[in-house]
């Protein structure tokens, strides 16, 4: 192995990481910031409960080595909610639409839906089911997911 | 929906834990982390039957911060716990040199880090000594169980139903390997604490791994602690203490440090089972005017060579229908596969798929209509055991099901309706999922507060088992939900059955609604005074709380002299089929659900929709392929297994009737499974209703509908 030097900047925080060159943005995350919220569902980039935004757009944290993210900004499920706890709209819709179950794929779900949102393809039923189609949830909760989306996207923006 | 509301519950309130949930605050196991913590991968055979010849470790030894490899060659010999209500649990790993099926644990290597353990795994060479495997269903060679389960059921005269029938239904309906493939990757941590031991564990039954993995080490039960708070959804797949579990253990005891072990998504596939593929061969006799006079239901399944599972198949026949004869079998043959184990609504998914196709060829064979035939032949007593049910509203679910739904719009003729280049179909089942009860305990205490908790060693895999079990026992303390607190998912609590077979809120809510009563009355005893606060009364007495254990206990059907009922339900499911792809839409689904009384309609909605989606997936996507040769599952991935996504799945609406079932004080029946049966012989039958194709084989994909 070889290791190498890598300066993440997660949620506002820079952090200067010394790790093995095989190291995921997944692993770097949970293992090394022990910020836990981020989810291994495969490890193949196929069920996208790993979803980071990374500058901003949705990526497959599993899929990114840590090394490819030195210096970019990574925004995880725990930089969504405000610094006073405050749930960000999505995570309270989720909430509030019963959009998750076991939980597990959620930080992803909501990661996706609010990257979604930014790419402007929250207008119809079918573009969420389509563009939210990188998400599995085993435990089946889309339509309630579809009905959290669609209960952010059609607010009157704050 | 009818179900009885009292103060607290029925409300549709938000999942309590919801909070943690949305923001990836809730610990998991896979979140725990120990100082000085190892990690293990593990090496899996790449055949499907033999014995190892060599294991070569020197390439994975020289791999930094490798601490260990454990093979059959230096594990200790380990025990195996007694059989639990499941069956017996897995026969202990790395015993012996034998390969029973592909994918076997024949190493474990711990390292510092998982990146230095997955390659050193990769870098053990095994040779074996390959023998032939039985693989195949048809395969004569794997040995053969007749009625594995005890649980195979006669009445009447089967030959002579058929012989006064005067239409006889004959078929034989397959269904695939399907893999739980629950999201959360299931992973254990093992830390051994002087001779005890803690696990955090993706278990849906804590107190069946602390009996496991005690007798797997040698040790008292109570020196092992098992944590599961969250976990990442099971579906049957938590239910055992599986192999890697004990490995965990085995390593973190070899290293002398805290083991994390995470499985792969592939390991997934082959270490904590899966549902099992089935041959069921079906003879239906009816009368002319659609009178069932027999059943014959043999259903074959697979199973592994050495371990077992409770999978009964044929048992939706014994307890569907009126009807005089009946014969439901089951066989198990022993086949070189990973074990199967509990996949949601183990049998019944298999089983209600070969009964409700039959039904509803038979109906096209009578010229009766689908809802019609099964209402005509409604099971007003228990089949089998002659007593009135406890509850059952099946009735209600047809009328209901059939007038949203809109059925009787329904041109009965097959491939009459299109959409343009679709072809549009509908089609139904009715279903139940029998009753299913063990004792549970629980744990009630009022703190100087006022305040309660409610304890039990049960989990709560997104079922919404927190959130219930504070609104029931809000209502029956007299309090309001956010002074009542559950603690879940530890097996130092007070003993629980799993979070399984749609069972645990009836055994979990009846121990919950014994101790609270046992609660308020001690409170009376103490001298309450009308209207006085919990914390004024123990105050008064000098209590610095007041705690009360009790445990549930399953009714018996003979002594209360009524059948236990589980959930009934109608399906409804309308189908898109392309007429030259042969691709199929679900459009929509209706389900109609009597599941007793609803403690919390929107987490009981979500679990029917996650079930429904769950058969949407049996239906026409989900297929676990054995690769013929050597015995590798050849799919396993999220990439190659295709389970449901978003774009899959339309709205499914849900309704509940009936009331509360009269078995048990709270009333509930399980619905855990209820959401699932019955979808995959809706969607065939909507198939067949569509195109005039009749697919007798799960999953029903493009190709099958497309040969010729």
């Amino acid at each position: 192995m070889s290791a190498c030097s890598v300066t993440l900047r997660v949620n506002g925080s820079s952090a200067r990481l010394e790790i093995d060159s095989r190291v995921t943005l997944l692993d770097a995350l949970r293992d090394h910031l022990g910020l836990t919220g981020t989810k291994k569902g495969c490890d193949q980039g196929a069920c996208g409960a790993c979803t980071v935004l990374l500058d901003g757009r949705r990526v497959l944290s599993c899929l990114t080595l840590a090394a490819q993210s030195d210096g970019r900004e990574v925004t995880t499920i725990e930089g969504l909610s405000g610094e006073d706890g405050e749930l960000h709209p999505m995570q309270a819709a989720f909430v509030r639409h019963d959009g998750f179950q076991c939980g597990y794929c959620t930080p992803g779900q909501i990661m996706s839906a609010v990257a979604l949102l930014e790419e402007g393809r929250a207008g119809s039923d079918e573009e969420i089911k389509e563009f939210m189609s990188g998400n599995l949830c085993r435990c089946g909760a889309y339509p309630n997911i579809r009905a959290a989306i669609r209960d952010v996207a059609q607010r009157p923006a704050t | 929906m009818t179900a009885t509301s009292g103060p607290a519950t029925g409300a549709p309130v938000d999942r309590v834990d919801g909070r943690l949930k949305v923001a990836g605050a809730a610990p998991y196991p896979s979140d725990v982390r120990y100082p000085d913590m190892a990690h293990a991968a593990f090496v899996r055979s790449t055949i499907a039957a033999g014995r190892i010849l060599a294991i070569e470790v020197t390439a994975a030894e020289a791999v930094g911060g490798v601490q260990a490899i454990i093979t059959h060659d230096n594990a200790p010999r380990l025990g195996r716990a007694a059989a639990s209500v499941l069956g017996p649990p897995p026969p202990a790993p790395l015993q012996d040199d034998r390969i029973l099926h592909n994918g076997q644990y024949v190493a474990v290597v711990v390292a510092d880090t998982p990146q230095q353990a997955a390659e050193a795994a990769r870098r053990v060479v095994v040779t074996y000594d390959r023998a032939e495997a039985a693989l195949d269903l048809d395969d004569p060679r794997g040995e053969s169980v007749a009625n594995p389960f005890g649980w195979d059921a006669a009445r009447g005269d089967v030959e002579a139903g058929l012989a006064d029938a005067d239409v006889v239904h004959e078929a034989v309906y397959t269904t695939a390997d399907n893999t739980n493939n629950p999201l959360g990757l299931f992973t254990t941590v093992a830390a051994w604490q002087g001779d005890g031991l803690v696990l955090h564990d993706a278990s849906q039954w804590t107190s069946n791994v602390r009996t496991t993995v005690a007798a797997a080490f040698g040790l008292p039960e109570p020196s092992v602690r098992v944590h599961a708070p969250y976990v990442g959804g099971g579906f049957g797949a938590g239910l055992r203490a599986w192999p890697h579990v004990v490995l965990a253990a085995l390593a973190a005891r070899v290293v002398r440090r805290p083991v994390k072990v995470t499985l792969t998504r592939p390991e997934m596939f082959t270490g904590v089972g899966h549902r099992p593929s089935t041959v069921q061969r079906l003879r239906v006799g009816a009368k002319r005017d659609g009178e069932l006079v027999a059943i014959e239901h043999e259903a074959l399944q697979s199973v592994a060579m050495e371990d077992d599972n409770l999978e009964p198949v044929s048992g939706v026949a014994a307890d569907g229908y009126a009807c005089a004869n009946l014969s439901a079998r089951d066989i198990q043959r022993r086949l070189n596969i990973p074990c199967p184990g509990s996949m949601r609504a183990p049998g019944h998914a298999q089983g209600s798929f070969a009964l409700e196709s039959a039904l509803d060829e038979l109906a096209y064979e009578l010229r009766i209509d689908p809802l019609e035939l099964r209402l005509r032949n409604y099971a007003e007593t228990h089949p089998q055991l002659g007593l009135p049910w406890s509850s059952k509203a099946l009735r209600e679910c047809c009328a209901v099901g059939a007038e949203r739904f809109g059925w009787t719009a329904r041109d009965p003729r097959v491939a009459s309706m299109t959409d343009g280049r679709w072809q549009v179909g509908y089609g139904l089942a009715g279903v139940s999922y029998p009753w299913w009860q063990v004792r549970c305990r629980v744990r009630v205490t009022i703190g100087a507060d006022g305040t309660a908790d409610v304890r039990s060693a049960a989990t709560d895999i997104g079922t919404g088992t927190y959130t219930v079990m504070q609104q029931l026992a809000a209502e029956l303390l007299g309090l309001e939900l956010s002074q009542v607190r559950v603690g879940l998912g530890d097996s130092d609590m007070p003993w629980s059955p799993a979070a399984g077979g749609s069972g645990l809120t009836g055994a979990l809510g009846n121990a919950v609604h014994l101790a609270c009563k046992a609660v308020v009355e001690r409170l009376g005893e103490l001298g309450r005074r009308t209207g006085e606060s919990y914390a004024d009364v123990l105050a008064r007495r000098g209590l610095t709380e007041l705690s009360t254990d009790a445990e549930s206990t399953p009714p018996d059907p003979q002594v209360l002299g009524m059948a236990p009922s589980g959930a009934f339900a109608a399906k409804f499911v309308e189908v898109h089929v392309d007429r030259d792809l042969g691709v199929i839409r679900i459009a929509r689904i209706v389900s109609v659900v009597d599941g007793g009384r609803i403690l919390n309609e929107k987490l009981a909605r979500s679990q029917i929709v996650g079930g429904t989606i769950g058969g949407i997936g049996q239906a026409i996507f989900e297929e676990t392929i054995t690769d013929a040769e050597t015995g590798r599952i050849a799919n396993a991935t999220f990439g190659d297994y295709l389970i449901p996504v978003n774009a899959d799945v339309p709205d499914i609406e849900v309704t509940f009737v009936g009331g509360p079932d009269r078995m048990t004080p709270t009333g509930t029946k399980g619905i855990g499974e209820i959401g699932l049966a019955g979808i995959a012989p809706a969607v065939a039958n909507a198939v067949f209703h569509a195109t005039g194709r009749r697919i007798r084989s799960l999953p029903i994909t493009i190709d099958r509908l497309l040969q010729p």
